[in-house]
């Protein structure tokens, strides 16, 4: 057991320190001694000591293919005027859509998405590879070899997921579209909302949203 | 394609709510949702016709407030005409009944705008909620920078993409031409013989007489004085100068009294 507490505090350690997502295999290596099995159980345990509890400025983010120490959403405000930094840009509609089309499509070529939007993207594809959401992944071997885009790890982190399976599944999204579910762009309503965890798609989640921005209005 | 908004019947089909503020879409597709959205229908039968005047009227009301009417809105006005007037078009006596309906490759192409529309909503709300989480600044950026320049964004140095390649490349071949100008041509000057018409005229008038050689050796240059020898050439032959040999061998142009009309001597091939 304390050689699992230890572990424990290890990794909160590493966690603190840590700017990039830290992967569960580099802890493993760390512990050359421990079963796998052994190390994810105190990785649970660190992120067991942070969940739930909103009292807390930090939380656990996995995404990205590991695990970061990020601050809880509703201190935002604080940490915004503290810090002097203008809040991360709002992706447009219009690079949303694209986005969702690359993601799910991937590979896809400016064309293709230009078919499926019915709209010229290749404005909105710039701003998406500045904002390091796409990639370029080569080109199709088609006339004009146009090239190949690609999400990003960028895109998984600021999503809040570990691999692209992780996006929720199209047939989800047309659940939602029969339900009519007001799945809106409510914005700014959100960011304070008191959402704990961050698995956000699930559904529950989703279904909650509409009612938190009618109290905003 | 008719895009006439004097035609009151037709005005009177948008719905009413849109006179007053004109919403702005994404782009024809995102119209033509919101048109089967506000008229109530399914996307997998839409009726074309309705749709179809309702979507002329938005383009002739974006013309109306002078704005400018992508080519892709009249491209899709386009198809939906075509569509219209195929489901007009009588079917021909026998006709398979299961026949593709006109409709299909654009029910086919809304369904799928309308799933990526809805993708990109929960991709916003995930966004939204997920821009107030902080995480540790990488140790690469700096944010020291930014308390001085207020509301700077943050400096990153990440890991350097294709694009970036592109990008830096781009702007260092924009930096090159910008920082060296292209350098002086010489154009090779050219001498046409016309020009030496005025010149030999001109200077043989003074009543002197010319030598041939000096005044060649007076030119600039080779290709000058080969323009020149034949200027002097041409100008004989059109008896404006005469060429005298002296007893010491060099030889005198003279000009003659002959006087040549300017457009005889514009005619002469320079």
């Amino acid at each position: 057991m304390t050689a699992n507490n230890e572990m424990e505090g290890a990794i909160e350690a590493i966690l603190f320190v840590a700017t990039e997502p830290v992967a569960q295999e580099k802890l493993c290596g760390l512990f050359p001694g421990e079963e796998k099995a052994e190390v994810l159980e105190a990785l649970e345990g660190v992120l067991a000591r942070y969940r739930g509890d909103s009292a807390r400025g930090v939380m656990v983010d996995m995404a990205g293919g590991g695990a970061r120490l990020v601050t809880r959403p509703q201190f935002h405000g604080y940490l915004r005027n503290y810090f002097q930094v203008s809040s991360r840009t709002k992706l447009s509609m219009a690079s949303l859509e694209t986005l969702a089309i690359i993601a799910y499509r991937q590979p896809v070529t400016a064309p293709e998405i230009q078919e499926l939007r019915g709209v010229n993207s290749s404005g909105v594809l710039k701003t998406l590879l500045e904002h390091r959401l796409i990639r370029i992944a080569g080109r199709k071997e088609v006339v004009g070899k146009p090239f190949l885009y690609c999400t990003s790890k960028g895109f998984l982190l600021r999503f809040g997921l570990n691999r692209l399976k992780d996006l929720p599944p199209l047939e989800e999204i047309d659940e939602l579209l029969a339900g009519q579910l007001e799945v809106g762009t409510s914005g700014e309503a959100d960011r304070d909302g008191t959402s704990g965890t961050l698995l956000l798609w699930q559904k529950q989640e989703d279904e909650q949203e509409p009612s938190a921005s009618e109290e905003e209005e | 394609m008719n895009l006439d908004s004097s035609d009151a019947t037709r005005s009177s089909k948008l719905p009413a709510s849109w006179r007053v503020t004109l919403p702005e879409f994404e782009g024809p597709l995102d119209l033509l949702l919101e048109l089967v959205k506000v008229n109530e229908v399914a996307i997998t039968d839409i009726p074309v016709a309705l749709v179809c005047d309702q979507f002329h009227e938005y383009l002739s009301l974006m013309e109306e407030l002078d704005l400018d009417i992508a080519g892709e809105y009249i491209y899709e006005a386009a198809l939906l005409i075509q569509i219209k007037s195929r489901l007009l078009l009588p079917r021909p006596v026998g006709a398979q009944e299961d026949e593709e309906d006109p409709r299909e490759e654009l029910m086919r192409r809304l369904l799928e705008y309308e799933q990526m529309k809805a993708a990109a909503a929960t991709l916003a709300e995930t966004d939204s909620v997920r821009s107030g989480m902080w995480a540790r600044p990488s140790s690469r950026r700096d944010f020291t920078e930014i308390g001085e320049e207020g509301e700077a964004e943050a400096i990153e140095l990440e890991e350097v993409s294709l694009y970036d390649v592109l990008l830096a490349f781009r702007t260092s071949l924009d930096r090159y031409t910008r920082e060296h100008p292209s350098p002086l041509h010489y154009a090779g000057e050219s001498f046409p013989v016309r020009a030496q018409f005025e010149r030999l005229l001109g200077s043989a008038q003074q009543g002197r007489p010319l030598d041939l050689v000096d005044d060649l050796l007076a030119l600039s240059c080779r290709a000058e004085a080969v323009a020149a020898f034949l200027a002097i050439l041409e100008l004989s032959r059109l008896q404006l100068l005469r060429l005298h040999k002296t007893d010491g061998g060099s030889i005198l142009l003279y000009r003659t009294t002959n006087t040549l009309a300017q457009e005889d001597l514009e005619a002469i091939q320079g």
